[in-house]
């Protein structure tokens, strides 16, 4: 029977996707996306533009309302608390009950939590969602510290824009420098760096314990300093929203396990993003990743499953964040075996290369080198050899290499 | 039609790059990327990318697409429209000729014909 309808439970760039591509694929049926916060929006701006208030809401929604009227995608402001997917059912909050043929979940994750005394308290801050942008930003002023706890992504990129507010700001992290599984050792060495020049301090250790009075929060780390700011924000990663699943029955493993279509243990339902955690045939499950293109890949994948189509191929990975007026990139994967090759402008690395054995290109990341990245990421896709000697030279363009 | 700016030879952009033509230039107030693409044929663009601000000239050109170089949307060098994610957005286009071997670029002329 050919599919009527589809529920995406979940506006983030993983159920935008896969309602944009469902239509793109020539999909008809009805289509609806159910999210507590309405419109979809991009995250990633949250940490950086929407933050700063240089983009504003409107600007980093991921089309404009037009676009759902043109499209015939209806948009309910809501909360799925239950599904019921034998019957193709989802229950909101309100009560409200919605079925299609198909169910997807795109519902993401939460933001992690500390695992220490007062880890869970109301005020230690997180960055998930625009109202956390907005409530951060209330808050950044002149002369306000804030303690950052975890340098990744989001906690670097924050601790950058909180300084543009002229707030004193502090990062901490267990491991120093933080990155280098994403960048490599000298790449992250070189960002990790720049956040002390700015004028941020920067504490490597474990937090132990978090408390806050009236006046301020006390952190009190492993090497028994104590650091005394205004706010605390945690940004440690997220735990996948896998609630509704749960209700559902399905296969849950830290995601909702799914195959190379997407699919859930369940036939009903297909669970894509941060949420959804891929089961190989052999049972083998790959480690989930938070990543944004993976959101949009997963998307585009499950509506080409929801329709019989053949799946897109997707190549090596791919991040970027922006800090410090610096713009970071990585494709593939810096981890592992084989030869790091770093590529030097006047004494600075700007790019990182992990080779394999065979010679074939597993990783790389640059600092302001958008088509350094983009070339590797077609000589990793496409199995190209290249000599470490050239890759380590700056007089050599990539592109060259990736023909 | 707008008046033709001649950005001189077709030599003088190589195959798979782009130039920049300043606003203030080209007198639409908004840079314009001219693409000497794959296929042989030049194409022109708004520079910035539709969805953040970034070069297009300053992306990856392959057969008749760019790729930002900062977020990897890509859009079609012939229409503008956006390819992939992030850009929602098509980019402007407009349209150069190339005349006895010189590349001839119409600011805010649609490279696209107005359907009838």
């Amino acid at each position: 029977m050919a599919l009527e309808s589809v529920i995406v439970v979940g506006g983030g760039m993983a159920g935008f996707t896969t309602v944009k591509d469902l239509r793109a694929r020539g999909f008809e049926g009805t289509l609806t996306i159910v999210d507590p916060e309405g419109l979809p929006y991009d995250r990633p701006p949250l940490s950086k533009d929407y933050l700063l208030g240089t983009r504003t809401g409107e600007q980093i929604q991921l089309a404009d309302a037009s676009w759902f009227e043109e499209q015939n995608v209806q948009v309910i402001t809501g909360k799925a608390v239950a599904l019921r997917p034998d019957e193709g059912m989802v229950i909101l909050e309100s009560g409200r009950e919605l079925s299609a043929d198909k169910i997807v979940l795109a519902t993401g994750g939460a933001a992690r939590r500390l695992d220490i005394p007062g880890g869970d308290l109301e005020s230690v801050l997180e960055l998930r969602n625009r109202a956390d942008a907005d409530n951060l930003r209330s808050l950044l002023r002149p002369g306000v510290h804030l303690a950052i706890i975890g340098a990744g992504l989001i906690g670097a990129e924050t601790a950058s824009s909180a300084l543009a507010f002229d707030a004193e700001v502090t990062l901490i992290d267990p491991v120093e420098p933080p990155l280098v599984p994403a960048v490599g050792l000298a790449l992250a060495e070189r960002l990790h760096h720049m956040h002390g020049a700015r004028g941020i301090k920067v504490v490597t250790g474990v937090p132990l314990a978090i408390s806050a009075d009236e006046a301020a929060h006390r952190i009190e780390m492993d090497s028994g300093e104590a650091i005394t700011a205004d706010l605390v924000l945690v940004g440690i990663g997220i735990v996948p929203e896998t609630a509704l699943a749960a209700s559902a029955g399905l296969d849950i493993d830290n995601g909702t396990l799914v195959d190379d279509h997407q699919r859930t243990s369940h036939p009903n339902v297909y669970a894509v993003g941060d949420s959804s955690r891929t089961r190989q045939p052999d049972g083998t499950l790959l480690r989930r990743a938070e990543h944004w293109e993976h959101a949009m890949h997963t998307g585009s994948t499950a509506a080409a499953a929801l329709l019989g189509q053949d799946l897109p191929v997707h190549g090596a990975s791919w991040f970027w964040s922006d800090r410090h007026g610096v713009h970071v990139e990585g494709v593939g994967s810096m981890l592992g075996d084989g030869i790091i090759v770093v590529r030097e402008k006047d004494g600075v690395p700007v790019a990182s290369f992990r080779l394999a054995a065979d010679g074939t290109m597993a990783g790389c990341a640059a600092i302001d080198g958008g088509l350094t990245v983009r070339a590797a990421r077609r000589i990793i896709d496409r199995g190209i050899r290249v000599d470490p000697v050239l890759l380590a030279d700056p007089g050599v363009d990539l592109k060259k290499l990736a023909r | 039609m707008s008046e033709a700016i001649n950005l001189g030879s077709i030599d003088d952009i190589d195959e798979g790059e782009a130039k920049v033509v300043s606003g203030a230039e080209n007198g639409t107030g908004e840079d314009i990327a001219v693409f000497h693409a794959e296929d042989g044929n030049f194409y022109a663009l708004d520079d910035n990318c539709t969805h953040e601000t970034a070069s297009l000239a300053d992306g990856w050109i392959e057969g008749t697409e760019v790729e930002c170089p900062v977020h990897s949307a890509k859009f079609c060098l012939k229409s503008g429209a956006a390819l992939c994610m992030p850009a929602t957005i098509a980019a402007r286009t407009h349209k150069v000729v190339v005349e006895d071997g010189e590349v001839l670029l119409y600011p805010n002329t649609s490279a696209v014909p107005a359907s009838a």
